[in-house]
């Protein structure tokens, strides 16, 4: 088996395992956020990876028979994918800028002392 | 070619086109911004209703978007389009949409009068309204994934739309921090079952399942996010701080996203994870986090003294009724059992659902009237205010009464389907279901007490405006007619939903 078609499912794995515990484990906001967007780059890129076909052309419908493409669908998937990573992370950072304003802090732990 | 079969996508695509709309009257003046929200809701509503009408008459349909012949079959040509499924099932969750969202819509012309923002908080609204139509009409696991972000998004924003509070941000932050990782696990199991399929159709996809370990591993992520965003025990810590942050109004609409999300898990349920998994098995799960919903849903609400929280909290424990009676019909499907019983159990469970979504809404709506006539939200300083609401406290008895399952109301209704066929199942969790029904009980009349009876203290200056009266009364007409008539709900409403899943009795 081709080492270079199991790799980058292993770099999936790598980032979302990586996110997920940045998420779930790690105090600051930011940090939180940027592990989500690891976890975001991993699923994309695990789209991407299903669809590789190894000696297969890129998906363009002039250029090669229909038959020798790579999957064209999880690209589209991937494409909207990124456009909806990019609105949720802007969101949660203007979150974070509202709550650093009102706690001066962006540590969870903080926020949760200073609201009770 | 009949117009009838493009409904599905004017219930999307009326609330996306207004959404966008109503900044832009916003420039010109209030009453135009409101007329044009309004114009853009009761237009979804009425094609909400034409398509009620279509699936009762013609049975239902399954709609290709871009594909010459939109209700065809799926061919290989036409096999990544999206599809849209018009059926019983999807009635009966847009039709609990869109009630929730007119009575919602109302009391926010009242009740968001005075404050800042409106263009944009309408914009959400309907925005979320798409969102959620779009999780429940979808039959394309991607879309789904679409329509949950899309959700989420806009529920998230809506709650933190008081942002001069912080606590208010800090709900709508861990929510969205909830949604979002939620939402990208989701789309991991999409491409699980894509990777071994290669393709995203509900249908297509419960045709090859087989329950091989990347099957059952996608549906677990799966399962476990939608019972996530329905705020099933143990996931439910994001529900009832954002329910108790988000701006009254607007309160029922974000649990109706909890609901759209549990429509969405009995969709996939019947539709994809049935081939793949022991029927026992699956509903041995739901119904361990149905009865661990109610049970830890019902006793956090006992220490609440925060009016919003506590109703937060009852909804949380009702979640638990869904999930308990369609686990029992799930874990009996294909034997003896379920004809004698695990039919009834799903009838009750969906029942329950479109019940729930009413006369939730009507609770939360009737706290909020309290909340805008006082402005305290704690139980221990409220007091007497039936002297002076006495229609606000008609329509939370009406709501909590439903709620706790009195008869003749239509909480009874189903809970009475659930009792009898849970208790063939396994006596105890029918006793479980009727303690948590006390306690429910129990909780609803101490907000009534304390709120509104006793001495008059002069806490309000008299009833809530009429647009929030309305608002209240459509929806406490709607408990009515669903409690005067439950037997035709069932048959008309229930029943076609049941065997448009496959699992008619």
């Amino acid at each position: 088996m081709n080492l270079f078609l199991i790799l980058p499912f292993f770099v999936v794995m790598v980032l979302v395992a990586m996110g997920l515990y940045v998420a779930l484990f790690k105090k600051n906001l930011i940090k939180i956020i940027m592990g989500i967007t690891l976890m975001q780059n991993g699923a994309n890129l695990f789209l991407v990876s299903l669809a590789y076909r190894e000696g297969y052309v890129a998906p363009i419908w002039t250029s090669a028979p229909a038959t020798d493409m790579v999957l064209p669908t999880p690209h589209a998937l991937t494409l909207t994918s990124i456009v909806i990573g990019v609105a949720t992370t802007a969101l949660m950072l203007s979150f974070v800028i509202m709550l650093k304003r009102h706690y001066g802090t962006i540590d969870s732990n903080e926020v949760r002392r200073c609201r009770e | 070619m009949n117009i009838a079969t493009h409904l599905p996508s004017f219930i999307l695509g009326i609330p996306l086109l207004f959404a966008f709309l109503t900044p832009i009257a916003n420039k010109f003046s209030k009453e135009i911004r409101n007329a044009v929200f309004l114009t853009g809701l009761l237009l979804t509503g009425l094609f909400v209703g034409l398509m009620a009408y279509e699936v009762y008459t013609t049975g239902g349909w399954v709609y290709i978007f871009g594909a010459q012949d939109p209700v065809g079959e799926l061919t290989t040509e036409s096999l990544f389009r999206i599809t849209f499924v018009a059926d019983g099932f999807s009635t009966l969750a847009t039709l609990t949409i869109i009630i929730t969202a007119i009575g919602a819509a109302f009391y926010s012309l009242g009740y968001m009068k005075e404050s800042p923002g409106m263009g944009k908080y309408y914009t959400l609204f309907l925005l979320t309204l798409a969102g959620v139509n779009g999780m429940v009409l979808t039959s394309d696991l991607f879309n789904l994934f679409v329509w949950f972000e899309v959700t989420s998004i806009a529920s998230c924003a809506l709650v933190a739309y008081h942002n001069e509070r912080g606590k208010s941000v800090e709900a709508a932050l861990k929510y969205m921090i909830i949604s979002v990782v939620g939402g990208l696990l989701l789309l991991v199991s999409i491409g699980l079952f894509y990777g071994e399929y290669g393709v995203l159709n509900y249908a297509l996809i419960g045709d090859s399942v087989h329950g091989s370990f990347i099957d059952l591993l996608a549906i677990g992520i799966i399962m476990v996010i939608l019972a996530m965003k329905a705020s099933s025990v143990p996931m439910h810590m994001w529900a009832p701080d954002a329910y108790a942050e988000a701006p009254e109004p607007i309160t029922p609409f974000i649990a109706i996203t909890s609901l759209g999300a549990l429509f969405v898990l009995f969709r996939l349920i019947f539709f994809v994870f049935r081939g793949a998994v022991e029927p026992p098995a699956l509903g041995t799960i739901l119904i361990f986090l149905g009865v661990l919903s109610m049970f830890v849903g019902v006793s956090m609400a006992l220490k609440q003294s925060d009016i919003k929280r506590l109703i937060a909290y009852l909804s949380v424990s009702q979640i638990g009724y869904m999930m308990m009676a369609v686990g029992v019909g799930f874990a009996t499907l294909d034997t003896a059992d379920y004809g004698s019983f695990g039919a009834m159990a799903i009838e009750g469970g969906f029942f329950h659902m479109i019940n729930d979504g009413v006369y939730k809404a009507l609770l939360f709506l009737s706290a909020a009237a309290v909340i805008y006539a006082t402005k305290i939200r704690d139980l221990n300083k409220l007091g007497g205010l039936a002297h002076n609401m006495p229609y606000t406290t008609f329509f939370f008895i009406i709501g909590a009464l439903s709620i706790a399952g009195i008869p003749p109301l239509s909480g009874f209704s189903s809970k009475l389907l659930i009792y009898e066929s849970v208790y063939l199942y396994h006596p105890i969790l029918a006793i479980i279901a009727l303690v948590v029904s006390i306690i429910t009980l129990a909780l609803v009349a101490k907000v009534f007490f304390n709120a509104f009876l006793g001495p008059d203290q002069k806490m309000s200056k008299g009833e809530v405006p009429s647009s929030m009266l309305i608002a209240m009364g459509i929806l406490t007409a709607v408990v009515i007619l669903f409690s005067l008539f439950p037997h035709y709900v069932v048959s008309e409403i229930v029943v076609p939903a049941m065997e448009s899943l496959g699992v008619g009795a």
